[in-house]
């Protein structure tokens, strides 16, 4: 079996945990408990028929000035960044967290979710900031409330970590 | 009165004379000797000198004597002669020594009673006077036994004090004196029996980096939580206890920690660790037992633990390992006599003992574990190691991409002078080293940060990486040592950060319609014109480097309307800009090459803005992306 270790990385009540659960217990709550340390959770995915176990280290949110928890990311095989779509420092602080993770996890493989998409009155985001994270490459609207994008967002990052076996 | 008896036995009489003076009366001669007149002249005959003067009859006595002795004369010569040559001379002795006492020593054990105290001064005298020598020669036969024996009697020592102690001052000792007092049974028996009850009911084996478990085993009747999510618990646990109580976690780190009546020990390995879930009080001998076992895993699974990624097949045959730490421990009475001695002076002077022991036993590890830690580091091969008393020495082969070694040593706590180090450069191929040595020479790309996985020899890049990188990447022909070919499939290309600006001014720019309708009006043209430029740019820039711009089209329509007619507005719209953009790259003097994706959603992707006019506006329109491909390399790509 391939286990494949991934950290959720964003600032406080962006909706890491929420993603988390949604993901794997197809849950979803309006109340917010502030994670405290990290959280463990795990799914087991198919990618083109090979199957890895996606173990999931939900940590507490963080802003970029203190950067304590930098060992729970390491070893991580892969990070997910997530931003909330309707608080936009949320989003632009995104990238010193991409520099925090890097310097303990190493370059591995990421994906960015603009999380809470369903809030669509409430959204901060202009097009043009949408486009600026876009080159960030894998990038993905997504909402925990109703599920949009969630899948496709952990397939997308699953499939980063399996790389496809050589001589196809 | 039996010795009464024997002394008049055996007393001759001459002696007897005055121990039986009261039964013989004293004028009484005991042996009375009569002169004998026949005797003397006989007497006389036999020691006469032989007179003077030359007597016929001597002369006769002489040929008698010839003739009667000569035979008896020759045999005692020859007698004497071998007498001679069986004397103990140095040289039959020699010849006959390792016989004589081979066959001595089968008879009885007086040889070797003879022989004892003087090898034993000779040993005595060869230890005074060359101590090194005779140690060198003992030590392989004592060492171990020495060691094995200390380790024993240290830990039995150690372990029962612990408790000992530990128990007469708690709450359960407390107790345990109750009811020492409650049945009769002794004290020390009441502890030792609870001490000594344990069930190990869950042995995980976990990847020390990435927290991921590598394999667990519990009793099979146990009831066990999801190993999965405690191995990453657990690991998280043991990062925070790092973060909080230490700089460095690698110094101590979390040994044991418990759980209401579980208590869990954690071994740590340089790659793995090792955590027992234990009901009850482990003694200190099932701690070794997992040391042992932490450090038989490294032993046995050194290149699967350097080389985990994730796939934990490698670690099946760790299973009989771990179970082999599963134990339990009943209630079982202690061992008659043995009592736990706890005068101070002898635990004081046990203690200066294990601690000088455990000193001169901590530098020879150290040393080894140095030496192994170098041996397990990819990119070094130790072919020679060295431990003086106090300088030591080192040769082997280092990559050059290998971390340096006396960075080791100086992590290890030796002072780097005394270490003499002599490496000769060499290729690696081990995979962390091959990657090292991509890394540097393919370079950073702008923007992104690539993942590199071996999969053989074939190199796999993963990420979303600047498109020209990728694409020079495709093309490269020469590889690193170790390295045939590569697999772009899981890298996504984006726009280089050189042509940041062409492509925002192209992304940013929005053809905006009436309602209704998809006719192009003026400011309609004087952004397709915009875009046109920034397209021919892009287009131009990126083709010289091998990657295709893919432009993208996306026409919407506002609110207002039905779905079906929204749907075939919005694709009209997109297809007209596309011809007018076709058109105005066609007038230029090169056509770039430009591939087209026009496509209507619709109301199904809108635009968010502040208010509903302005998201009316913002959605009649048709707006601009680039998608990128990298050109397959012309030519064969090497095997
Ligand atoms: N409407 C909506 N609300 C969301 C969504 N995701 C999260 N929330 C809410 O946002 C709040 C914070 O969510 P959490 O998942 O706890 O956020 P977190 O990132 O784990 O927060 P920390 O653990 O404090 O870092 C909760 O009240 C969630 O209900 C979403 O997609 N849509
Ligand atoms: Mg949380």
């Amino acid at each position: 079996m391939i286990q494949k270790k991934v950290c959720m990385v964003g600032v406080f009540g962006t909706g890491k945990t929420s993603l988390v659960q949604q993901y794997v217990h197809t849950k979803f709550t309006d109340k917010y408990h502030s994670t405290v340390g990290v959280k463990i959770d795990r799914k087991v995915v198919s990618v083109d028929g090979t199957d890895v176990t996606l173990v999931l280290w939900d940590l507490a949110g963080r802003d970029p000035q203190q950067d304590v928890g930098a060992s729970y990311l390491k070893g991580s095989h892969g990070v997910i960044y997530v931003g909330d779509g309707t608080r936009r420092e949320t989003v632009t602080d995104l990238d010193d967290l991409l520099r925090v993770a890097t310097a303990a996890a190493g370059p591995v493989p990421s994906v960015t979710a603009i999380n809470k998409i369903d809030l669509t009155e409430q959204w901060a985001l202009t097009p043009e900031d949408y486009q600026a994270l876009v080159k960030r490459g894998a990038l993905f609207r997504t909402s925990a409330k109703t599920g949009e994008g969630v899948e496709e967002m952990f397939l997308q990052l699953a499939r980063f970590l399996i790389v496809p076996k050589a001589g196809a | 009165m039996t010795d009464v008896s024997a002394a008049s036995r055996s007393s001759d009489a001459p002696r007897g004379k005055g121990a039986e003076a009261t039964l013989t009366p004293p004028h009484v001669p005991v042996v009375p000797v009569p002169p004998v007149a026949g005797g003397a002249p006989v007497a006389a005959s036999a020691s006469a000198p032989p007179p003077a003067p030359v007597d016929p009859r001597v002369a006769e006595m002489a040929e008698l004597k010839r003739l009667l002795l000569d035979a008896e004369r020759a045999r005692l010569d020859a007698n004497e002669a071998r007498l001679e040559a069986n004397l103990l001379t140095p040289e039959n002795l020699a010849d006959r020594l390792p016989e004589a006492i081979v066959l001595r020593a089968s008879q009885d054990k007086q040889l070797a009673r003879a022989l004892a105290p003087t090898v034993e001064a000779a040993i005595g005298e060869s230890v005074r006077r060359k101590p090194g020598e005779f140690a060198d020669a003992i030590f392989p036969v004592l060492g171990p036994a020495i060691r094995k024996a200390i380790a024993e009697t240290m830990a039995e020592l150690v372990g029962s004090i612990n408790r000992a102690m530990q128990h007469s001052f708690s709450a359960r000792g407390l107790s345990w004196r109750i009811e020492s007092w409650r049945t009769g049974v002794p004290y020390a028996q009441v502890v030792i029996k609870h001490a000594l009850v344990y069930r190990v009911e869950q042995v995980f084996l976990v990847h020390r980096e990435t927290g991921l478990l590598l394999a667990q085993a519990h009793p099979p009747h146990l009831q066990v939580p999801d190993a999965d999510l405690v191995s990453g618990m657990l690991t998280a646990i043991r990062d925070f206890v790092g973060d909080s109580f230490s700089g460095e976690k690698e110094v101590g780190g979390l040994r044991t920690f418990s759980v209401g009546e579980l208590t869990v020990m954690v071994e740590q390995g340089p790659r793995a660790v090792l955590a027992a879930v234990v009901r009850g009080q482990a003694p200190e001998s099932y701690v070794r037992r997992v040391q042992e076992t932490i450090e038989g895993v490294h032993a046995q699974f050194a290149s699967a633990l350097n080389e985990f990624e994730g796939d934990t097949s490698a670690f099946e045959s760790v299973q009989p390992l771990l179970e082999d730490c599963l134990v339990t421990v009943l209630e079982t009475d202690p061992p008659a006599g043995k009592k736990v001695n706890t005068t101070p002076y002898v635990i004081a002077v046990a203690a200066v003992v294990v601690l000088l022991i455990a000193w001169m036993m901590w530098q020879s590890t150290r040393w080894s574990r140095v030496i192994t830690q170098l041996r397990a580091t990819p990119g070094i091969v130790v072919t020679e190691a060295q431990r003086g008393w106090r300088t030591h020495s080192v040769r082997g082969l280092r990559d050059p991409d290998a971390p340096q070694p006396n960075a080791i040593f100086v992590a290890a706590g030796y002072d780097s002078v005394r270490v003499e180090q002599q490496w000769e450069p060499y290729l690696s191929l081990q995979p962390t080293l091959v990657l090292k040595r991509v890394a540097r020479r393919l370079g950073a790309p702008q923007p992104g940060t690539p993942s590199y996985v071996l999969r053989g020899d074939t190199l796999v890049v993963v990420g979303a990486l600047d498109a020209v990188w990728l694409a020079r990447v495709a093309r490269r022909v020469t590889w690193p040592a170790g390295v045939a070919s590569v697999d772009l499939r899981a890298a996504q290309p984006v726009m280089p950060a050189a042509l940041a600006s062409p492509a925002d001014s192209l992304v940013s720019g929005r053809v905006l319609f009436p309602a209704g309708t998809s006719q192009l009006d003026d400011a309609a043209y004087a952004v397709i014109r915009g875009a046109a430029r920034q397209a021919r740019k892009l287009a131009s820039a990126l083709g010289a480097d091998g990657v295709s711009a893919t432009l993208t089209l996306t026409g919407r329509a506002d609110a207002t309307g039905t779905d079906s007619t929204n749907a075939s507005l919005s694709r009209e719209r997109a297809d007209r800009v596309r011809r007018a953009l076709e058109a105005q790259l066609r007038e230029g003097a090169k056509t770039p090459a430009v591939r087209y994706d026009p496509k209507g959603v619709g109301t199904a992707e809108p635009l968010p803005a502040s208010d509903s006019t302005a998201r009316a506006r913002m959605n009649r329109s048709v707006s601009f992306d680039v998608r990128l491909t990298i050109d397959a390399p012309s030519g064969a790509r090497p095997q």
